[in-house]
């Protein structure tokens, strides 16, 4: 420690402390401008010079200042006041005095400093800039003439989201924050830039003229997208949610959020959102009160207790862990039976199963925080930033600032191969379990196996016949991975799990155990397995016991039973099988055979479509409760606006029907917390009110223990493309395509070809193709690049129209051809 | 600041072997992007767009990045250049003995006003700041050739004599 005097008062800060962060530390607030938390010092912007008593004779920067023993700082002088006021009034020469149509008004640094220091004249007289504003596309706006060259946007851009899309050009007076060639803004919109711009040179589109910033009610809340559990404050006014604003002291992340986070809040307020309950008449989906629906889904549900095997649920993981909770009170409880599951009977398997039997848990042994504390991570599939965008800027700042090695093995190259140090074997498509059995095998033969592993015996005979080609990689890659992971002091395997990944199951959830187990990187921070689920509360689901636990049926088989009767009432809460699911026409089938189907969602899905009674349910933004995040880390979540329409929460409509049942009848979502807390064991002594805003991480006893898998081989079919599904960076499920942000990105489902490979069949970028495998065909605009490498096909699965899962049927590669419409 | 539009880059097809040839020189080098600009720039005579492409993507660096770069150092050109640099000083000692209509004498005869190439792409105008021979002003330089003691008719001279001159 440091001990310094500032302003006269005492102070003792950690060595590499600058200035600015010692009078932070003791509460004396330093006016900046180019600083922001999470980056490197600048030192540009010259708002925050302190005198050094050390130091007389000139004024320096506090925020880039490195602390020293004794150092005596005082932070307003009369000269420090004088020189502040200087740089305002520069500042002030060229920036437009616009501040009444500008949004960022009362949320803008400069305003506020210029209040602060009673800058209420100029002594300097200047033309003032004329650049073309960008308004190109419609998320960011982007005025150069309010840019105070803080260079903020390019540092969070370059240092945490590792796009790059920003950067000064030009010289001297001509120097000015642009893009690439001085274009347009063409980047992932994930809206960083936004968020640390400390004037209204970069503002958001969605929001501009909505509300005043000082008149917008502020509700810490969490994100409803990804399953990273990325805390936002959410921005509303007149009971709608009009932003996400950004704070650096939030969450694990500091306020960072992506694309979705950012910019795809708007489903809250779309004006498709289902207003009032439906029941089909007639064949056709009427308007009805909710006494109505609520009586029709009561008579159906009691009459499937006397035959509960006929009685099925399926929800989302996006509900509250309270919903969810009841849901499983009400079905399993109340009606007996044991047919729920939410997606986990197709894509969860690895949390769900694979957890459970290497780690004695349903749960990732790892944090989100031990990626920065480890030495190496292996990340299969280069996806895991696509699907969990803020876990990829963690991801970045671990390999650029901490000097994290990364290794990764996918089928596909993506963001994080570009990354210092990154490298990357591609295996052929739905080889991962044999991919981590041959790196199981390489660390056996290199004498790398740690000291004490049980079972070792039944793991080498597993993985005997392991070789690096059933991946479709070499010898030497293998080696050169398995060596690298296994010497390294600590590594961290990073899973994406999700419905767009049919082979990331069990099995595969045990392979990567398997490596973590027999290379003693299990139990200790840094170090582990972080299996990352797909939606915001997929690890609650899981806690909850959302999946069948005895001779229920799983999700998968819910349809089987739809399709040949067996199941006559199904329940859907949220989820969106007609196209999240694989094979459509199955499903559809399935759903239009079952007798009964009420399906509680905020929109008219193409599964709700086809329901008896359809009920509308309320967004996160109208609920409190709490998620857990993929790293066990339960959160509150806060209700920021009324229900909209008639819309009730999944807590209301199932306490309704619970009591109706002749259930359990709670007088709050908070009660039902109270017993999560009292019969979830590692909820346990966790209340609402003791999470705070920031959560509680709740522990796990990991019993580790080797669960040899066998590796199943697709025979790759002659002529054929191997297709492989997956998540797009700007969308997450199929509920972003309610979102105005991900919708203007990525609006279409695409088939992502190799070069090679649409030069051979002439296809251009943009074409429209023809996918065809044996299940059906879609048509989708292709996208020509390199990531794919040859031979293989990249789709994401989110889309309704043109949706993937016409095509798939849970295997791990579809084979498919692809043709010019 | 200048308030003028960004300069518009010509999107072209160029052969790329030269460039990824310079790449393969530095490629392994650390701070190797502004040997890679300069052997570009030597190999083409300015930096096409594509070829920052190709930077970008075999040096792993963001084009943004090297856009900023090549706008930052005088010493890169983003547009093709003629086959002759034409510089006239107009620093102090130049100005005063008439470096302005040396420079308005060049304008009028070669139709291109300050760092402006001819549509023949023989000459690139441009007014510089200082060339360090004020003892010989009004000063020219036509690539590495200097002329000094500028006068209206060495301007025709000059001309003439680089117009004689083979492109390549």
């Amino acid at each position: 420690m440091v001990n310094l005097t500032i302003n006269g008062k005492q102070v003792a800060v950690e060595k590499d402390a600058t200035i600015y962060d010692a009078a932070k530390a003791c509460g004396i607030k330093i006016p900046i401008l180019c600083h922001d938390k999470k980056l490197h010092p600048f030192g540009g912007c010259r708002m925050c010079l302190v005198e050094v008593e050390q130091m007389k004779g000139r004024l320096i920067p506090a925020c880039t200042t490195p602390v020293t023993e004794g150092m005596i700082v005082q932070t307003t002088t009369d000269e420090i006041v004088k020189a502040r006021k200087l740089v305002l009034e520069l500042l002030l020469l060229k920036h437009p005095i616009d501040c009444p149509v500008c949004d960022a008004a009362g949320d803008c640094d400069l305003q506020n400093l210029t209040y602060e220091y009673k800058v209420n004249m100029n002594r300097f007289v200047d033309e003032k800039f004329n650049h073309e504003i960008d308004y190109e596309n419609p998320l960011i706006e982007r005025d150069m003439n309010r840019c105070i060259h803080c260079g903020k946007c390019a540092r969070i851009c370059d240092e945490i989201v590792s796009y790059g899309a920003y950067t000064f050009i030009n010289r001297g007076i001509e120097a000015k924050m642009g893009t690439e060639f001085d274009g347009p803004l063409n980047c992932e919109f994930c809206g960083s830039c936004v968020s640390v711009c400390p004037v209204g040179a970069l503002n958001s589109r969605p929001f501009k003229f909505k509300a005043r910033w000082w008149a917008l009610q502020k509700t810490k809340s969490v994100c409803s997208y990804c399953g990273t559990g990325c805390q936002l404050t959410l921005g509303s006014k007149d009971g709608k949610v009009l932003t996400t604003i950004y704070d650096e002291n939030q969450g694990f992340h500091n306020g960072q959020l992506c694309t979705r986070g950012r910019f795809g809040y708007q489903f809250v307020n779309s004006d498709k959102r289902l207003t009032t309950p439906l029941v089909r008449k007639n064949g056709k989906l009427q308007e009805a009160t909710w006494e109505e629906a609520l009586a029709e889904v009561t008579s159906r549900l009691s009459a499937g207790k006397s035959d509960p095997a006929s009685v099925a649920a399926l929800a989302t993981p996006r509900l509250t862990n309270e919903e969810l909770f009841l849901l499983e009170k009400v079905f399993r409880g109340t009606i007996g039976t044991d047919n729920i599951d939410h997606s986990a009977g197709f894509a969860h398997e690895a949390l769900t199963k694979g957890a459970v039997a290497s780690f004695g848990v349903a749960a990732s042994p790892s944090e989100i925080a031990d990626i920065q504390k480890s030495n190496l991570l292996l990340v299969v599939k280069s996806d895991a930033y696509e699907t969990h965008p803020v876990i990829g800027f963690e991801i970045n700042l671990g390999v650029k600032r901490k000097g994290v090695a990364i290794r990764i093995v996918s089928d596909k190259k993506g963001k994080l191969t570009r990354l210092p140090g990154a490298k990357t074997t591609v295996h052929t498509p739905g080889s991962e379990v044999a991919l981590f059995n041959a790196l199981c095998k390489s660390v056996i033969d290199q004498g790398l196996v740690a000291e004490g592993v049980a079972g070792l015996d039944a793991l080498k005979a597993a993985v005997a016949d392991a070789t690096a080609e059933k991946a479709g990689v070499t010898a030497e890659e293998i080696a050169a991975v398995a060596k690298d992971y296994a010497t390294a002091e600590k590594a961290l395997i990073i899973l994406p799990i999700g419905l767009g990944y049919p082979g990331h199951n069990a099995a595969l959830a045990s392979a990567a155990a398997n490596l973590a187990i027999l290379t003693g990187k299990i139990g200790k921070e840094g170090s582990g397995l972080l299996i990352m689920g797909e939606k915001n509360n997929s690890q609650g689901a899981v806690d909850m016991g959302i999946y069948p636990k005895g001779t229920g049926l799983a999700a998968s088989a819910i349809i089987d039973g739809c399709a040949n009767g067996n199941v006559k009432t199904l329940f859907v809460a949220g989820e969106n099988p007609v196209v999240s699911y694989p094979n459509r026409k199955k499903v559809e089938k399935a759903l239009e055979n079952v007798e009964f189907m009420v399906v509680a969602d905020l929109f008219l899905t193409e599964t709700a479509a086809l329901a008896d009674v359809v009920l509308p349910a309320c967004s996160f933004a109208e609920k409190n409760g709490t998620f857990t995040s993929l790293g066990r880390r339960v959160q509150n979540v806060r209700k920021a606006i009324p229900a909209v329409g008639l819309a009730k929460t999944d807590f209301e409509i199932l306490n309704a029907l619970s009591q109706a049942l002749g259930g359990a009848r709670y007088n709050n979502q908070g009660e039902v917390f109270t017993e999560i807390a009292a019969t979830v064991p590692a909820y346990k002594g966790l209340s609402q009110a003791g999470l705070k805003d920031e959560g509680a991480v709740y522990p796990v006893a990991v019993a580790a223990k080797l669960v040899p898998v066998q590796a199943k081989t697709a025979a790759p079919a002659a002529g054929k493309l191997a297709m492989v599904t997956g998540s797009a960076l700007y969308h997450c499920g199929t509920m972003s395509r309610f979102g105005e942000g991900p919708m203007y990105v990525c609006p279409d489902a695409y088939a992502e070809l190799n070069v090679a490979d649409a030069s051979a069949l002439k296809i251009a970028e943009g074409d429209q193709v023809t996918v065809t495998s044996a299940t059906g065909a879609v048509q989708v605009a292709a996208k020509v690049g390199k990531r794919v490498p040859q031979g293989v096909v990249f789709s994401p699965y989110h889309f309704g129209e043109g949706s993937v899962n016409t095509i798939t049927d849970g295997a791990e590669v579809t084979y498919v051809t692809v043709a010019k419409k | 600041m200048s308030n003028a539009p960004a300069e518009e880059i010509p999107a072209e097809e160029i052969d790329l072997t030269e460039a990824n040839e310079v790449i393969d020189k530095y490629l392994t080098l650390p701070g190797n992007l502004m040997p890679v600009l300069q052997g570009i720039q030597e190999a083409y005579g300015y930096v096409p767009k594509p070829t920052i492409d190709l930077v970008a993507e075999r040096l792993n660096v963001y084009p943004s990045q090297i856009y900023g770069v090549l706008t930052f150092y005088a010493q890169f050109h983003l547009k093709p250049r003629g086959r002759f640099i034409i510089r006239v000083c107009v620093g102090t000692a130049c100005h005063v003995q008439g470096a302005e209509r040396i420079t308005e004498t060049f304008f009028g005869r070669l139709g291109i006003g300050h760092a402006e190439t001819t549509a023949d792409l023989r000459y690139t105008f441009e007014k510089v700041a200082c060339l360090g021979a004020c003892g010989m002003a009004p000063l020219a330089m036509v690539n590495d050739d200097t002329f000094g003691k500028m006068t209206v008719q060495k301007v025709d001279e000059i001309i003439e004599t680089y117009n004689a001159r083979p492109m390549k």
